[in-house]
C-alpha cells in the first residue's frame, strides 16, 4: 500500500491531476519565504483532523495561534472524563439505560469538551486497543466508560504506560478474557487463555509480520514476510497473563463484586499465576518463579522494545487523523519519534501525536488524489453537531443506537477488529492501486443510504423550527441560515463556510442552487434544511482532507 | 431515539404541498435477454464469526471415540446421553451425536436434507503432522488468528495473496450468463466482505431486512422530489479530486440504482408462512427467503447471500453460551430450509456453513481457543443428505491429528468443500480451479455432498 505511493504521486503530477503545472527541477531552491498566515482551509483542515470536526469560531483559533501552538494548548487542557458523570446518576430505569447514559456523556464531551485534541486521539485509540459495549461488557457500563477515560488520560502519555493499563484495566480483562485466566492444570486439559496474548500482538502493539522503520514489510532472503511471533510465544504471553482478576473479588474469576471493580485495575492472586518459564518474544525468555507483577512487566517490556511498535503504531494512528495512505516518509518520520521524541524517551504519544499532525504529509501544499481519508460517520456527524450547535431540550444525546445508524458508536465495534479494517481496499481503483481506504468497509450501500436518510430527518425534521420534537431529540439550530435564506448565494456560502471551510465544488453549489430555486423564499426553513441536506450527504463533506 | 417519520416531517417543515406524497415507484422495466442458464439456483453462506467449536456440534457417539472426546475436552464435553444421535447413511448406525440444541438440524439430517462435511479447513496441500512441524509443506500463513483464517475460508488464497472471494469469483465466471439479471449474483445481508469480492462484479449490500430506499426521492415527473433526486445524483456523478470520494460516490451511485428496483421487489412478495426465529441470523434469512421469491420479478438465475452471526469466538462461558450459539443455527437454518419448500424450491437452494476455525480441544478453564479444522454443514434439497463427508478424526490431545493443544490438521481442504458447492452452482469443472485455486493439490474434486 505505501510503495505504491510513489507511483500514484509521479503518475499524478505527470498527468497534471494535481493542477499545479510542471516546472519544477531547476538548482537552487529559494530561501525559504517567512509563512503565510494559515488560510481558512488550512484550519479547518487541521480541525478536522484534530478534533470532532471544525467549527468557524474554533478556526479563528488556530488562525490567531497557528498549529503548533494550538497543538500546544489543546494538549494542556484538563481531561474531559466520563466516570464522574456515571457515577452521579440515580440509579438506571431500565436495562442498558447506563450505555445510554455513557453515549450521552461521550457525544457532550466530544462536542463540546475544550480537550477537544485529547477526545480526538481518545477515539482513535478506542479504535485500535478496542474494547465493546456489545458483547460481554454489556453489563459493565461503568467499566467502559472508565476504560475511555484512561485512554484519554494516556493520549499524550507513554504508550507504555498505556498498554500496562489497557492490560490489567477490567473492561479489557472481560472483553478478552484475561481476567480470570488462570494457571495450566495439565491433568484437566485445561491451560491458560491465548486470546489477550494474541490480540494484545496483533492488533495493539507489533502486527503480524516483521516491519521496517517506514511501515514496509521486511522481508527475508526469499521475498516473504516474517512473521512476529509463532503459536510457542502467544502460549509464553497467555502463562504470563495468568492469576488477574476483579479488585476485590469474593473468589478467583468470578463471584459478585462491586461496582467500584469497574474502574479500578485488576488485582493479582498469585495462586492462579503460572509460575513457569515463559517464552516471548525475540528469544526472550522469562525465568520460572516470578512474581505475576513481575511476569506482567518484563512481557509488556518486551513487547514495548519490539522494533515495531514505532511503525504500527505510527500507521494506526496516521491512519485514524489523517490520511489513509501515508507515504513510507510519513510513516518513518512519526516511528522516529515514537522511538524518541528528542529528549531519548521512547513512546511518547504525544510527541507522536504531534508528528502526525504537523508533518508535510498531513497539509501537502500540493494536494494529491490519495491525500486525505474518508471522514468516519460519526465524525460527519459530531461535525455537524458542533457547526450547528445541536442539542436537545434534556441537554441529553441518547444516540445509543449509533452503531446501529452509522455502523459505528463509542466503543460499539462489533468485534476487537474494529468498525473497520485498516487494510480494507474496495474493488476498483483503489484495490487496483494497492491502496487502502478503510474507512469504506462501513460505506457499504445499506449504511450510506441510512447516514443519509438520518442527515434528511436531521435537516428537514430535527431542527429548532420544529414545535414537536421530544426532549431527547437532538434538533440542529440553522435560525442564521434562514436570515439569510432569500439570497440563494449567501446562504450556500453559510452553509458552505460552516461546513467546508468555504471550499465547495461548483457541481454541489449549482445543483443546491438549482434546488432552492424550487423552494419559496419565504420558506426560509427549507432552503436552509435543503441545503444542510446536500452538503452533509455529499461525497466532500465525507472526505477530510 | 424517536425516528421522525414522513407525516412529521411534511407537517414540521410546512412544505406539504410543495413536498407532495411520493407513489411507490413502479417496478422497473425489466430488461430482457436471458442467460445461459435454464434454471435457478442459489447458495446461501451463514458465516459464524469467532471460530465454531464443532467438535461440540458434531460429536462421535461410538465408545472408544467418545471416550477420546471425553477425555480430551474435560469440563467441555457434552454428555453422551445428551447427545441427539444421527445415524450416517454410510454406516446406518446412530455413530455420531449433535449437540443437544440442534434438534432442528437432526430431523433435517434424518430426513436426507443435510449433511456434515468434517475436518475441513484451510490447506495449500495435504498436510500431516510430521510435515506441519517439519514445514516441508506449504501452510495457510497465520493459522488460528481469526481475520487471517476468515480470509483462508472466504478467498481461499493459500499463501498467496488475493483479493477477492471464491463467490466473487464464481460471479465473475458466469456474468456473461446472467446479464439479463435485476440485482447483482453476490448479495450480502451482513455488510462488505472478502469472500463476495470480485475483479469484475460487485456484490450488492443491504440490511438484514433487505434494502432501504431514500428519504425523499420521487421518480414522478416533475415532483420537486424527482428533482432533489436527480440534483442528488448528479454530486454523485461528478467528477471528484480523490480516490476517496470517488469510492464512497460509487456506492451511493449502487445504492440508488438498487434500492428502489429490489424494495420495491421485495415489498411485493407472497406471504411465507414460515415462522423465523427472532434472531439476527433469522431475520437475515427471512429475507433471503423473500428475496428468492421474487426471483423471477428480478429475473434472477444464480445468487449467492452472505449472512452472519458472531459471537462464536467462546474463550469465555462455552458451556453456558454454546447452547444458545449452535440452537440459533439450528433453528435459523431449519425455519429457512422449510421456508423455501413452501417455495417449491427447496431443490435450488443450498445453505452451507462456514467459520474462522475450529477450536482447541482443550479448554483454558471455561472456554476455548483458536484452532483450525472443523465440521461445516450442508442443508438443501440438492445435499446428498443424510450422510457425513470426509473423515472424522480422533479426538485425541497429542494424537495423529493434533498440532498442540487440540488443534487439529484439517483431512478435507476448504478448496474442495468449495468446489464442491461451486459446481452444483453451475461453474464447469475445468474453472473450478479459478474458483478453488488449490484444488489441483487434492485427490478429490469433488466432495460428493451435492447431487449432480
Amino acid at each position: 500500500m505505501i510503495a505504491n505511493r510513489t507511483v500514484t504521486l509521479l503518475t499524478s503530477v505527470l498527468l497534471g491531476v494535481a493542477g499545479c503545472g510542471g516546472g519544477g527541477g531547476s538548482s537552487e531552491p529559494p530561501p525559504p519565504p517567512p509563512p503565510p498566515p494559515v488560510t481558512k482551509v488550512e484550519a479547518f483542515q487541521l480541525l478536522n483532523q484534530a478534533t470532532f470536526g471544525a467549527t468557524e469560531s474554533e478556526s479563528l483559533s488556530v488562525i490567531a495561534m497557528r498549529q503548533e501552538r494550538w497543538i500546544d494548548d489543546q494538549m494542556a487542557k484538563p481531561v474531559s472524563e466520563q466516570l464522574p458523570h456515571m457515577l452521579s446518576l440515580p440509579p438506571p430505569q431500565f436495562m442498558g439505560q447506563l450505555h445510554t447514559d455513557r453515549v450521552d456523556i461521550w457525544f457532550r464531551n466530544s462536542l463540546w469538551g475544550e480537550d477537544q485534541l485529547r477526545q480526538r486521539v481518545a477515539f482513535a485509540l478506542s479504535e485500535i486497543t478496542v474494547v465493546s459495549q456489545l458483547g460481554a461488557l454489556q453489563g459493565r457500563p461503568f467499566a467502559v466508560a472508565d476504560y475511555y477515560d484512561m485512554l484519554a488520560r494516556n493520549a499524550f502519555g507513554n504508550y507504555r504506560d498505556l498498554i500496562g493499563e489497557v492490560t490489567l484495566h477490567p473492561a479489557m480483562g472481560v472483553y478478552l478474557s484475561m481476567l480470570g485466566n488462570r494457571a495450566p492444570n495439565l491433568a484437566l486439559n485445561i491451560r491458560p487463555d491465548e486470546n489477550y496474548a494474541r490480540e494484545l500482538m496483533q492488533l495493539f502493539s507489533i502486527g503480524l509480520v516483521e516491519l521496517n522503520i517506514d511501515g514496509t514489510d521486511a522481508l527475508d532472503g526469499n521475498n516473504q514476510p516474517v512473521p512476529t511471533y509463532d503459536q510457542e510465544i502467544i502460549e509464553g504471553f497467555a502463562h504470563v497473563f495468568t492469576g488477574w482478576t476483579w479488585r476485590g473479588s469474593p473468589s478467583f474469576g468470578s463471584g459478585r463484586v462491586p461496582t467500584s471493580s469497574q474502574y479500578f485495575p485488576m488485582e493479582h492472586w498469585p495462586a492462579f499465576h503460572d509460575t513457569g518459564e515463559k517464552t516471548l518474544l525475540r528469544g526472550t525468555v522469562l525465568s520460572a518463579g516470578q512474581t505475576g507483577e513481575q511476569d506482567l512487566n518484563d512481557a509488556l517490556d518486551n513487547i514495548f522494545d519490539h522494533p515495531n511498535v514505532g511503525p504500527f503504531m505510527a500507521i494506526r494512528l496516521i491512519q485514524r487523523l489523517t490520511t489513509s495512505n501515508p507515504s513510507p516518509g510519513y510513516v518513518r518520520r512519526v516511528a522516529e519519534v515514537f522511538n524518541n521524541n528528542g529528549s531519548g524517551v521512547r513512546g511518547d504519544l504525544g510527541a507522536v501525536v504531534k508528528a502526525i499532525l504537523l508533518d508535510p504529509e498531513a497539509s501537502p501544499a500540493m494536494a494529491m488524489e490519495i491525500d486525505g481519508k474518508v471522514k468516519e460517520p460519526l465524525l460527519r456527524l459530531t461535525q455537524l453537531f458542533k457547526a450547528y450547535d445541536a442539542s436537545s431540550a434534556s441537554g441529553r444525546y441518547p444516540l445509543v443506537a449509533s452503531y446501529i445508524l452509522f455502523g459505528q458508536g463509542p466503543l460499539q465495534s462489533p468485534s476487537v477488529f474494529n468498525f473497520f479494517s485498516p487494510f480494507f481496499a474496495p474493488a476498483g481503483e483503489i484495490r487496483d492501486s494497492s491502496l487502502v481506504a478503510p474507512e469504506l468497509e462501513i460505506a457499504t450501500e445499506y449504511l450510506n443510504t441510512q447516514y443519509t436518510n438520518y442527515m434528511f430527518f436531521q435537516a428537514f425534521g430535527l431542527n429548532h423550527t420544529n414545535e414537536d420534537l421530544d426532549e431527547d431529540d437532538i434538533f440542529i439550530d440553522f435560525q442564521e441560515e434562514m436570515d439569510v435564506a432569500t439570497d440563494i448565494g449567501a446562504l450556500i456560502d453559510m452553509v458552505a463556510d460552516k461546513l467546508l471551510g468555504g471550499d465547495i465544488s461548483d457541481t454541489l453549489r449549482t445543483e443546491i442552487a438549482g434546488m432552492l430555486e424550487r423552494i419559496p423564499e419565504t420558506d426560509a426553513a427549507l432552503r436552509a434544511a435543503e441545503t444542510i441536506y446536500f452538503v452533509t450527504t455529499s461525497p466532500e463533506y465525507a472526505y477530510q482532507r | 431515539m424517536k425516528t421522525l417519520n414522513r407525516r412529521d416531517f411534511l407537517r414540521t417543515s410546512g412544505a406539504a404541498a410543495l413536498f407532495a406524497a411520493t407513489p411507490g415507484l413502479a417496478y422497473s422495466q425489466v430488461v430482457g435477454g436471458g442467460g445461459s442458464f435454464t434454471d435457478y439456483r442459489a447458495l446461501v453462506c451463514v458465516f459464524m464469526f469467532g471460530g465454531n467449536d464443532s467438535y461440540n456440534m458434531l460429536v462421535p457417539n461410538t465408545n472408544p471415540e467418545y471416550a477420546a472426546y471425553a477425555t480430551s475436552r474435560q469440563n467441555l464435553a457434552l454428555l453422551q446421553a445428551d447427545l441427539l444421535p444421527i445415524s450416517p447413511a454410510s454406516s446406518g448406525t446412530p455413530d455420531y451425536g449433535l449437540h443437544p440444541a440442534m434438534g432442528g438440524i437432526q430431523s433435517l439430517f434424518q430426513n436426507g436434507n443435510a449433511a456434515f462435511v468434517t475436518n475441513v479447513g484451510p490447506l495449500v496441500e495435504p498436510t500431516n503432522k510430521a510435515q506441519y512441524f517439519d514445514r516441508s509443506v506449504i501452510l495457510p500463513p497465520q493459522l488460528f488468528s481469526h481475520n487471517d483464517q476468515q480470509d483462508q475460508w472466504t478467498s481461499l488464497r493459500g499463501n498467496v495473496p488475493s483479493k477477492t472471494g471464491w463467490a466473487g469469483r464464481m460471479a465473475d465466471l458466469i456474468r456473461d450468463g446472467v446479464a439479463g439479471q435485476q440485482m447483482a449474483t453476490n448479495a450480502s445481508l451482513f455488510g462488505a466482505n472478502l469472500f463476495q469480492s470480485a475483479d469484475e462484479t460487485v456484490a450488492y449490500v443491504m440490511g438484514p431486512n433487505g434494502p432501504i430506499q431514500y428519504q425523499g426521492f420521487s421518480t414522478t415527473p416533475g415532483d420537486i422530489l424527482n428533482e432533489q433526486r436527480l440534483a442528488f445524483g448528479r454530486v454523485v456523478d461528478a467528477q471528484h479530486d480523490t480516490i476517496y470520494e470517488r469510492g464512497f460516490a460509487e456506492v451511493q451511485r449502487r445504492a440508488i440504482d438498487a434500492a428502489d428496483t429490489v424494495s420495491t421487489a421485495i415489498a411485493n412478495a407472497p406471504v411465507i408462512n414460515t415462522a423465523f426465529p427472532q434472531s439476527q441470523l433469522g431475520a437475515q434469512l427471512r429475507t433471503v427467503a423473500r428475496l428468492i421469491a421474487v426471483r423471477d420479478e428480478l429475473q434472477m438465475q444464480r445468487q449467492v447471500f452472505f449472512v452472519a452471526t458472531g459471537g462464536f469466538d467462546s474463550h469465555d462461558n462455552q458451556n453456558q453460551n454454546q447452547p444458545g450459539l449452535l440452537g440459533g443455527i439450528s433453528e435459523a437454518i431449519s425455519a429457512f430450509h422449510a421456508a423455501t419448500a413452501e417455495l417449491q424450491i427447496a431443490d435450488s437452494v443450498t445453505t452451507f456453513t462456514q467459520s474462522d476455525f475450529g477450536r482447541t480441544l482443550t479448554s483454558n478453564g471455561d472456554g476455548t481457543d483458536h484452532a483450525w479444522a472443523g465440521n461445516q454443514l450442508v442443508v438443501g434439497g440438492a445435499v446428498n443428505g443424510g450422510d457425513l463427508y470426509g473423515s472424522y478424526p480422533l479426538l485425541e490431545i497429542g494424537g495423529p491429528e493434533d498440532v498442540g493443544g487440540g488443534r487439529i490438521i484439517p483431512s478435507t481442504s476448504a478448496d474442495q468443500y468449495a468446489a464442491t458447492l461451486a459446481q452444483w452452482f453451475g461453474i464447469p469443472n475445468v474453472d473450478l480451479d479459478a474458483v478453488a485455486p488449490n484444488l489441483a493439490n487434492f485427490a478429490q474434486r469433488d466432495l460428493g455432498f451435492m447431487i449432480v
